[in-house]
């Protein structure tokens, strides 16, 4: 097969084109060829991610200009690994709504189309080596996510995705600036180069420039107090794409941030990395105890996915080999659970409007199979054992423990403690509350039974040998710390002279 | 108190810009990229705009972006805009609003033409001279502004626009996948053709190509854009 990293981008952007003829020849391709190109897309990953390895990326020029002339896609351990979750996972939510009751013909071409070009444009921010050129994906990406948040249409979705939108909007020009100053101090936008030229770029604009990329990629990662439009776009999108905010979206926001303040910035003298560390507490604190007031079970899943969030900052804010090991293992984690859970709740809360937990009573029984994966879902997430949840949260505390920060672990412990508190809430009215006779449920189809059960599968795999992925997650992190690396592999001519 | 807060806020943000804007030396020769760029393009790929050069083949990435961009805008368009009816009449404002004058349709009707082959001479000159995709297919987008603001019969036929936009989309990304094939280097967007002579109609090779193909996808997407914010559908949910 042929395996290229810009197929990544290039393969769904022609689906996207091609979807519209499509639906004029036999509507039911609109369906199938999406998923045809996210099933390959998946399998060439995994023959990518043995190809690549610590010391080999795999770097593709484009328009047959090598880097700094012209933009290239560097698909390394580190984004390499994200870029395969992201794109086995696209799969996954792509299985799971191919049947989706609401999804008719005409909407159904507008949803591939977008959820198509939300997939290109995340994995693009993850692989492009040039930093002008991740604004476009993340403006991609962020265009198609406010189109799907008000996918059914009504006051409510088209409102979360003008909130969305407007947030968005200032995050694009927040970046943009960001940009300009760099290519101003630096006269390059490639990233490795950019990351060679830093040390000449004098402090005062460093420090603005990072705040601004800071903001504007906060709001992607949805960082507190930035994450406004967060909790309404996962309540309003279709619950397949509130899984991929939380498992593609927000993983391509967290990204960029990591590579920005590790490769490009590397503020790990300067305070940059404490910034990201008590950015994530703040984040991780407040979103928890927000998520327990929730009534609304997508708020509460939404906000619990923000505390993930804050969680996977800490990680990063360590600046640790070990960290960053562990950042990596919860952004898998959470992008497998959280969509797993997001998943499962789009059945349970079919019929409901409002999403309320409170009408939950009693679906253990109702719908015993969607209800024992929501379960699984919520132990792994709080990070019980014998789910993958476990290792990655054991992880972090060992890291914390390691640089003698007995702060951070004990706030991290306490809001464990939280999590728990209110997903079990949810089970317990799942399981121990009576039914309500008159209920209405829907019967999950059989796309989504499998997909679920996959996600299941990985979930308590992962659980039960963590060694079937410490290996990536180890390269992932070396390849991340090793910044020189990055420089000498994508810029070796230039590199070299720097050297003498 | 809270506007002041707020007021003194963006005092000290606009004062950290501009100290950092006005210590960067804009337009100081860097020698990095733009000699880089000046000196290839008029001698690898033939092409005499530089800008061209630059947007669709040292950039084209960037710019297969932009197109995406602006098809999702025209795509993302319709569900996110809604529009209230008026409570005293129950129908739309644009619909109760006069017709245009007999002057403004005949001056319309006359324009369009010519509007239509600026338009199109922009775009496939864009190697040659300034302009190019993007600028073309807005003055083509304009000439059918002219036509909705002056016929308020005038619909755009989103067949049509549906089949441009798409096909204009493929033909780019297929001009980039044959590089991939076909390209000296085996990589996307690449240049596979004979880049023929400077200052040529034909010169500069695919560049040539993909900006006819941007310049009927923007033309497509922006005329879609105009039709939609006129003729905003009404949806149910709007009490």
């Amino acid at each position: 097969m042929v395996a290229n990293p810009i197929l990544y981008i290039a393969l769904p952007l022609f689906t996207a084109f091609l979807v519209p003829l499509l639906a004029k020849l036999w509507k039911p391709l609109v369906r199938i060829i999406p998923g045809l190109v996210l099933a390959y897309l998946a399998v060439m990953s995994v023959v990518l991610m043995q190809q690549v390895g610590p010391d080999k990326p795999i770097i593709t020029m484009i328009a047959g200009w090598k880097a700094p002339w012209g933009i290239n896609l560097v698909f390394t351990s580190f984004s390499g690994f994200i870029a395969s979750l992201i794109s086995i996972l696209a799969f996954f939510i792509w299985l799971y709504s191919f049947k989706f009751k609401k999804v008719e013909f005409d909407d159904a071409q507008k949803y591939f189309i977008l959820f198509m070009l939300l997939t290109a444009g995340s994995i693009g921010v993850v692989l492009t080596g040039d930093i002008f050129n991740m604004f476009v994906f993340v403006e991609i990406t962020s265009l198609s996510a406010y189109a799907l948040t008000a996918f059914y249409k009504g006051r409510d979705g088209a409102e979360a995705a003008f909130k969305f939108l407007l947030i968005g909007s200032f995050s694009s020009i927040m970046l943009l600036l960001g940009i300009t100053i760099l290519y101003a101090y630096t006269g390059t936008l490639n990233m490795a180069q950019l990351a060679m030229l830093m040390p000449q770029v004098p402090m005062h604009a460093k420090i603005v420039s990072f705040l601004l990329f800071f903001v504007a990629l906060g709001i992607e990662a949805e960082m507190f107090p930035l994450n406004g439009w967060a909790p309404d776009a996962y309540s309003q999108a279709p619950g397949p794409i509130a899984a991929s905010f939380a498992g593609i979206l927000a993983k391509a926001g967290i990204y960029a941030l990591i590579r920005v303040s590790y490769t490009i910035f590397d503020l790990g003298n300067d305070g940059g990395f404490e910034l990201l560390l008590v950015m994530g507490l703040i984040t991780m604190v407040v979103s928890e105890l927000v998520a327990m007031r929730q009534e609304n079970l997508r708020r509460m899943l939404a906000y619990s996915s923000m505390g993930q969030m804050g969680l996977i900052m800490i990680a990063f804010g360590l600046g640790t080999k070990e960290g960053i090991y562990a950042g990596l293992f919860i952004m898998f984690n959470h992008a497998v659970i959280k969509s797993l859970l997001f998943l499962a709740s789009a059945y349970l809360v079919y019929y409901t409007s409002r999403k309320k937990i409170s009408d939950l009573d009693g679906f253990g029984k109702l719908l015993p199979l969607t209800s024992l994966l929501f379960g699984l879902g919520a132990f792994a997430i709080v990070g019980l054992p014998p789910f993958s949840g476990f290792w990655s949260k054991l992880s972090l505390l060992i890291a914390t423990a390691d640089n003698h920060m007995e702060f951070v672990l004990a706030t991290i412990l306490a809001v464990s403690v939280i999590e728990i508190i209110y997903y079990f809430r949810v089970l317990g009215r799942l399981y121990f509350r009576k039914a309500n006779t008159e209920i209405k449920v829907r019967k999950p189809t059989w796309n989504s039974v499998v997909t679920m059960i996959s996600l299941a599968i990985v979930i308590i795999a992962v659980g039960l040998h963590p060694d079937l992925i410490t290996g990536l997650l180890h390269n992932a992190a070396n390849t991340l710390a090793d910044k020189a690396g990055y420089i000498q592999k994508i810029i070796p001519d230039l590199f070299s002279q720097t050297l003498n | 108190m809270r506007k002041l807060v707020i007021i003194s806020l963006l005092l000290v943000l606009g004062y950290y810009l501009l100290d950092t804007f006005a210590g960067a030396e804009f337009g100081k020769d860097r020698k990095v990229l733009s000699n880089y760029y000046l000196e290839k393009s008029p001698s690898e790929l033939q092409v005499a705009n530089a800008v061209t050069a630059i947007v669709v083949n040292f950039r084209g990435f960037d710019t297969l972006g932009e197109v995406t961009v602006l098809f999702l805008a025209a795509t993302g368009m319709g569900t996110i805009l809604l529009r209230r009816r008026s409570k005293h009449t129950g129908l739309n404002p644009q619909r109760t609003s006069p017709e245009a004058s007999k002057i403004v349709q005949a001056a319309g009707k006359l324009l369009f033409p010519a509007i239509m082959i600026l338009g199109a001479y922009v775009f496939i000159h864009g190697h040659l001279t300034p302009g190019g995709g993007f600028q073309g297919g807005a003055i083509i987008a304009t000439g059918f502004l002219l036509l909705l603001i002056s016929y308020r019969q005038f619909k755009v036929e989103h067949k049509y626009v549906t089949w441009i936009e798409s096909l204009a989309g493929l033909t780019f990304v297929s001009i980039g996948l044959l590089g991939i094939v076909l390209g000296p280097h085996n990589s996307f967007l690449e240049n596979f053709l004979n880049v023929g002579t400077l200052n040529e109609l034909t010169s500069g090779g695919v560049i040539a190509l993909v900006y006819i193909a941007v310049g009927f996808k923007v033309a497509a997407e922006l005329t879609g854009i105009l039709d939609t914010l006129v003729n905003i559908r009404e949806t149910g949910d709007i009490d």
